[in-house]
């Protein structure tokens, strides 16, 4: 009877799904997996489509090896996920207009073409400055408003690691530069070089590097930034640790400052951290620089070839413009929308400090992936960890960087 | 005759799903992977237009760059070592298990059980051992200098570079040891009973019979551990992840990428699919010309009876 039970349940589903739209959607947010997971198989239900979520994360773009091994295949999915000009040059043949849709109005960092045309969907906003922890801070007597200049942070990281021992701290800084960390250094670090303090969407120096030529200048006092991040940092956590021990370091209140960005909110919130937490500007600039580094990082792409695209944009407009939808981007997965309709807010302490800065208007680009993927991974991270190891000095990074830029050139 | 036709027919369908596995997925991608080297292939709506041919560009920018010129000396000093220690290591313990001692089947067993664990899981596992499990025992046997984390075995790019063949080691010592052990146990007993009776010490026993007789082990464990050494990757992205940087020629590169790692993260991580093939076809003619004359020198060495 049991069997007959369990027969006639299988006949249904198999039945169930037969007939049904089915989209895919490739993505490379792992820390939001489950939720992603969650939320796709009710909509699914509810909207009669089989919706497939595949997760791969990870920097040394992995999510790239199976978009391109899918392409190959002749498998490509409906719905998968790009980060900058980089890959869209990869895929730009494929890419569905999404201009005429209804969620292109309540945002203003779609990913537009050359050309103009809307070709993705913003997933979230984020957003990195240095993260401290308010109660350490408070406690040394340091005010993290000021905190907005290279001879700022000077003061405020001497003060604090002359107290370490009352505050109980192992470091002032937790920072990562290991080969295997890279994206700290090369992904995040250098944009401090590339867009501190410039307007927002001034690609000025960025655009300067790609034709191989640095600002002198602006390059000294950046390396006088990395400099002061290296020395105040654990010397363990800054050359042979993970992701784990660095945030770790920080949850545990074993640094006042984490260089990472709102992301860690929910590695904090299951470490239990219970202190205020918010971000501050990079001091990279002995001139005033008032603000942290926003953007969207990555866009939902739709395969203009895939046999459901009318689901596929339903999928992307639901997450906008439904309660559930909402509820999922803001609630489960944390996520700080890139919408203005939406009026739920993330409640995780760095996710709201980001917010702040956004609504102030105190924002900087990310223009790190202006720069090829490859230059940033085989080129910068070596010399930042060079550097963080002590096998070479300031003048020597300065002048490696340099180098290394110049390389850059056509 | 009839026979005999029989007999090829048996043959010939015994051998067909090897030879049809072996097509699939070795000889018609090798040769896609050829062919893909000289073009501008990259797996992505990018080739739309269809594929372009590019000559040996690919092979040029390949070895023009000081990348992949590294690797090839950094792999190279790794095989060397991993192949003396991997060997040294699996005959003593092969000679260890092979003598009557008691518990002989738990230490066989024993020794062989890391080589079922996945390189990915054993590079994790020791580099927690080199950079947690060390510098936190060290103060406590008083050797406080392990915890400084400039003395850290993967600190640099030498230590990190032994950090690989010691995991190595570990992982695939218990494996080559049963190929010596197998070989050993086969060295006819008659053999040492008459050299101990015209009075051969031990170790003269060992270097007069049973090194010449395991020659045939030698060459294939040698093979083994050649082949398996140059294409290490595995354990080279969990254990190092190519790190710690090193300067080669005033340029600051990775100083533990092996050649498998190096190709891998041209193809997807430079995001240049054509280039890291055409860097694999040299890989493999390499490693070709270093087998054969492997194998033919040790092929010299083996005596039959």
């Amino acid at each position: 009877m049991k069997k007959l039970a369990f027969f006639l349940v299988a006949l249904s589903l198999s039945l169930g799904a037969f007939g049904q739209a089915k989209i895919t959607l490739v993505h490379n947010k792992v820390e939001i997996d489950k939720a992603m997971k969650t939320y796709a198989a009710e909509w699914g239900k509810a909207n009669n489509v089989d919706v497939t979520i595949i997760t791969s994360g990870g920097d040394n773009g992995n999510m790239g090896q199976i978009l391109q091994a899918d392409y190959a295949a002749g498998e490509m999915p409906d719905i998968f996920v790009i980060d900058g000009p980089d890959t869209y040059s990869q895929w730009a043949n494929i890419l569905a207009d999404l201009s005429g849709e209804k969620w292109v109005g309540q945002t203003s960092v779609a990913y537009r073409s050359p050309d103009g045309k809307v070709v993705g969907q913003p997933v979230a906003v984020e957003g990195w400055g240095m993260a401290y922890n308010a109660d350490i801070l408070k406690a040394a007597g340091v005010d993290p408003a000021k905190l907005t200049s290279l001879g700022a942070y000077k003061a405020a990281f001497a003060k604090i690691d002359a107290q370490k021992a009352k505050l109980g701290l192992k470091s002032v800084v937790s920072m990562a530069a290991s080969t295997g960390m890279g994206w700290v250094t090369g992904d995040h670090n250098v944009n401090s070089y590339l867009s501190n303090g410039l307007k927002y969407g001034d690609k000025s120096i960025a655009n300067l590097a790609l034709q191989g030529k640095v600002d002198a200048k602006r390059l000294a006092d950046y390396a006088d930034w990395v400099e002061l991040l290296f020395k105040y940092a654990d010397q363990t956590v800054l050359t042979a640790g993970t992701y784990d021990d660095q945030v770790g370091a920080f949850a545990t209140g074993k640094a006042a400052f984490l260089h990472q960005g709102n992301w860690v909110d929910p590695n904090l919130a299951a470490a239990k951290a219970t202190f205020k937490a918010g971000f501050a500007p990079h001091g990279s600039s002995s001139a005033v620089t008032d603000g942290v580094f926003v953007s969207a990082p990555t866009w939902y792409v739709i395969n203009k070839d895939s046999k459901n695209i009318a689901a596929a944009k339903k999928y992307l407009n639901d997450l906008v413009f439904t309660a559930a939808g909402n509820d999922y981007v803001v609630n489960k997965a944390g996520m700080i929308p890139a919408f203005a309709n939406i009026k739920l807010q993330p409640s995780g302490p760095l996710s709201k400090s980001i917010q702040e800065w956004a609504a102030k208007g105190k924002i900087y680009s990310w223009n790190q992936y202006m720069l090829p993927a490859q230059f940033r991974s085989n080129s910068l991270v070596p010399i930042y960890n060079q550097f963080a190891s002590g096998q070479i000095d300031k003048a020597k990074f300065i002048s490696l960087f340099t180098d290394a830029i110049a390389t850059l050139k056509q | 005759m009839a026979r005999k036709a029989k007999h090829s027919a048996v043959f010939w369908i015994f051998l067909t799903p090897v030879l049809l596995a072996f097509t699939l997925v070795i000889f018609i991608p090798f040769i896609l992977g050829v062919f893909y080297s000289f073009t501008d292939w990259s797996s992505s709506a990018a080739n739309q237009g269809g594929l372009k041919y590019v000559g040996f560009s690919n092979y040029d920018k390949s070895l023009h760059d000081l990348k992949f010129i590294y690797s090839f000396g950094v792999t190279t000093v790794y095989t060397v070592l991993n192949m003396l220690f991997v060997n040294a290591v699996a005959f003593g313990l092969a000679l260890l298990v092979s003598t009557k001692i008691k518990g002989r089947n738990v230490y066989r067993a024993g020794f062989f059980i890391p080589n079922l664990i996945g390189g990915l899981v054993l590079g994790f596992v020791w580099q927690f051992i080199f950079n947690a499990a060390i510098p936190f025992i060290g103060p406590l046997i008083g050797l406080g200098s392990l915890a400084d984390p400039k003395n850290f075995l993967l600190s640099n790019n030498v230590g990190a570079t032994f950090g690989l063949v010691i995991v190595s080691t570990w992982q695939s010592a218990g494996y080559i040891m049963m190929i010596y052990l197998a070989a050993i146990q086969s060295v006819p007993a008659e053999l040492h009973e008459a050299a101990q009776i015209d009075g051969a010490s031990p170790a003269y026993r060992l270097w007069a019979i049973t090194v010449p007789m395991v020659a045939q082990a030698f060459t294939v464990t040698t093979f083994l551990t050649l082949i398996n050494s140059f294409k290490q990757f595995d354990v080279n992205v969990s254990l190092t992840a190519g790190g710690p940087s090193v300067m080669f020629q005033n340029h600051a590169i990775a100083g533990t990428e092996l050649l498998a790692m190096n190709i891998y993260n041209t193809a997807f991580a430079a995001n240049s699919l054509s280039q890291g093939q055409a860097r694999s076809v040299v890989f493999f003619l390499v490693l070709v010309v270093i087998s054969i004359f492997q194998v033919m020198a040790s092929k010299k060495k083996e005596v039959e009876l």
